[in-house]
């Protein structure tokens, strides 16, 4: 007697040391199992959020794209030269915003974010990815233009944010990822590349030539 | 007559009884309060997503920056998953026969989006907002940990309630200049709180705790 119910307990006890250890695995172990979610309050609303499904459609995108031939408020974009590159058909020779440090700056860090894993932070082509596409050799990658020759630094501004805007050849169109203002201010920051990669005893401040020699 | 006679181990039932009514509700006290804590049921949920993309190849190797893809995530509430557009950039000419980019192939010829699954969920009725964040110079790295070394994203933080407001009571220690919020190796090279204390100084950060910030 006594002893089943030693027994008993002691088997009782171990068994209720198992959600402990389930627990403890819980914690530690990643999983690719659908989160427990006992207590639901208003977790999951019946409602749209960004970029979420609905079954209605047969994209099944709850986010509608723009109907073919509207444009949305504030998006008429009427000023070619800003949002083309473009006056009466021709590339504009310069860029249309004001050069000031700001806009460099912010040039620079957009053209690092969005250019540089091909281009390479100085413009010579030799990003990462263009690195790693050479290496594997496919036969369908060609590599990216290097910005430090004449046929690139005769570009007008507009040509260069024409194939920001919409691709060229075998690069891909980045007008949907990246908002005008920023595509002229990459132009402006690849400009500063250009110069500082192709810059002459002349250019340098007369008093600062001499730390050079 | 035939005494019951209480037998000799009954002496330990009143000592074993009062253990066992201590043991017991601490016991299911802990059981509720580990298992259901979201340490437990939320953190380190990593789905299997429809193709295999790895954060550790494109940002870890290749050094793309977040912004590249997630491209609203200075500018609006979402940080947005990247359309297949986006992968199809590259992807065009690198690997473009690959058995693994098969769906993102489809998805570009149909116009059918891939159906990515998420794996940081708040519930519906929290309002939160990236650009608040990383415009004043919070790091992914503090909500999202180690993407870059990531081959398949998993939640690192809770994202309960009290996580959330314990940064927002003190943010010092993730705070950082804005230039390096998608470089999550970055360290301040100095002690993090005075850095941290600085930046919350100068760019005068003040998170809310006010119900109606993350509730309306
Ligand atoms: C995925 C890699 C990749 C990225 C990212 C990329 N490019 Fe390119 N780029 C190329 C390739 C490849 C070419 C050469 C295309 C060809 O000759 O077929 C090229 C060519 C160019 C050219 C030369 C066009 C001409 O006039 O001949 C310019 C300018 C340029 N890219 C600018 C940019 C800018 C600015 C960005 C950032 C917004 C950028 N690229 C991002 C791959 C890339
Ligand atoms: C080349 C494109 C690309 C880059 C660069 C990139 N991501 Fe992603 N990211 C994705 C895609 C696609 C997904 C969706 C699939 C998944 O969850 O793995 C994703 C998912 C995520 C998620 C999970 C979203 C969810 O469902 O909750 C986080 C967090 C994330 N990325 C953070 C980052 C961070 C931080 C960086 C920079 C260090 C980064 N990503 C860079 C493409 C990218
Ligand atoms: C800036 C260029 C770039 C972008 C954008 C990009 N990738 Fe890649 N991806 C690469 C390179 C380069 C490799 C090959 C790396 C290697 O093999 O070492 C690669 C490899 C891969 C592989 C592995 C292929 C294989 O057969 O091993 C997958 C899967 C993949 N990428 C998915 C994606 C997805 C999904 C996206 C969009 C969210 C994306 N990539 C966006 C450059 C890119
Ligand atoms: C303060 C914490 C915090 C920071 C900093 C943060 N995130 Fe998030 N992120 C979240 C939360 C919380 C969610 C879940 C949002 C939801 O469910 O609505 C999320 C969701 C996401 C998603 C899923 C898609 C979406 O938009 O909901 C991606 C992708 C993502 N984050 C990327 C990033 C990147 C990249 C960075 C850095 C540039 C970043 N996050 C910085 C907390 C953060
Ligand atoms: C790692 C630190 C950190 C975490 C974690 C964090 N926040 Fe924040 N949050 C901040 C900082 C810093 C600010 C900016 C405060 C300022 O601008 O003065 C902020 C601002 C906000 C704002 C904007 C407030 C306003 O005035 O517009 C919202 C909304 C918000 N947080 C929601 C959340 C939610 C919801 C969570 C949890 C899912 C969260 N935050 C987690 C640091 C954090
Ligand atoms: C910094 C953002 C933030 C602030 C400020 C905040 N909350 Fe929350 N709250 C959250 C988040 C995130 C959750 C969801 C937690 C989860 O997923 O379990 C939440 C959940 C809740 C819940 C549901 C809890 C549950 O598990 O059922 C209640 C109730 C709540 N909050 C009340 C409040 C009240 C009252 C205040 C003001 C004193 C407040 N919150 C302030 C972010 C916030």
């Amino acid at each position: 007697m006594s002893k089943s119910v030693i027994i008993g307990g002691m088997i009782a006890a171990l068994l209720a040391l198992l959600p402990l250890l389930f627990i403890a695995r819980a914690r530690v172990v990643r999983s690719d199992r659908t989160r427990i979610h006992l207590i639901q309050d208003m977790d999951n609303q019946p409602k749209f959020k960004a970029q979420s499904s609905n079954p209605l459609f047969a994209d099944r995108r709850a986010m509608r794209p723009r109907v073919l031939g509207t444009v949305a408020r504030e998006q008429l974009n009427e000023d070619t030269r800003l949002y083309l590159g473009m006056s009466n058909g021709e590339f504009v020779p310069t860029n249309p915003l004001p050069i000031t440090e700001a806009l460099l700056k912010r040039g620079q860090e957009r053209y690092d974010i969005f250019c540089a894993a091909c281009h390479g932070l100085a413009g010579y082509g030799d990003g990462m990815v263009a690195i790693r596409a050479d290496e594997l050799q496919e036969g369908t990658w060609t590599p990216p233009t290097s910005y430090h020759n004449d046929l690139m630094r005769e570009r007008e501004d507009g040509h260069l944010f024409n194939t920001i805007t919409n691709g060229i050849r075998n690069m891909a169109a980045y007008g949907p990822q990246i908002p005008a203002q920023d595509r002229w201010a990459i132009v402006a920051y690849i400009r500063a590349l250009q110069r500082s990669q192709n810059a002459k005893l002349e250019d340098v401040p007369e008093e600062l030539r001499a730390s050079l020699r | 007559m035939n005494h019951f006679v209480f037998p000799k181990w009954s002496n330990f039932a009143a000592p074993a009884l009062v253990i066992i009514a201590l043991i017991v509700p601490g016991y299911a006290l802990s059981v509720v309060y580990y298992g259901g804590s979201p340490r437990t049921t939320d953190v380190g949920y990593e789905p299997a997503q429809p193709v295999e993309y790895s954060h550790a190849l494109h940002v870890g190797k290749l050094g793309i920056d977040c912004r590249y893809c997630h491209t609203t995530v200075e500018s609006s509430a979402q940080a947005s998953i990247p359309p297949t557009q986006t992968c199809m950039n590259c992807h065009k000419q690198i690997r473009a026969e690959s058995r693994k980019l098969l769906p993102m192939k489809q998805s570009h010829a149909t116009g059918m989006p891939i159906e990515w699954i998420r794996v940081h969920d708040l519930p519906d009725y929290v309002y939160f907002n990236h650009s608040a964040h990383v415009t004043r110079g919070v790091s992914c790295v503090s909500c999202h940990g180690r993407v870059d070394k990531m081959q398949v994203v998993y939640q690192k933080e809770t994202l309960s309630m009290a996580w959330c407001l314990d940064c927002h009571r003190r943010p010092e220690k993730h705070l950082r200049e804005q230039e390096f919020v998608t470089q999550l190796d970055w360290t301040p090279g100095e002690d993090p709180l005075t850095y941290g204390l600085r930046i919350r100084e100068r760019n005068n950060i003040n998170p809310s705790t006010d119900c109606s910030t993350c509730h309306r």
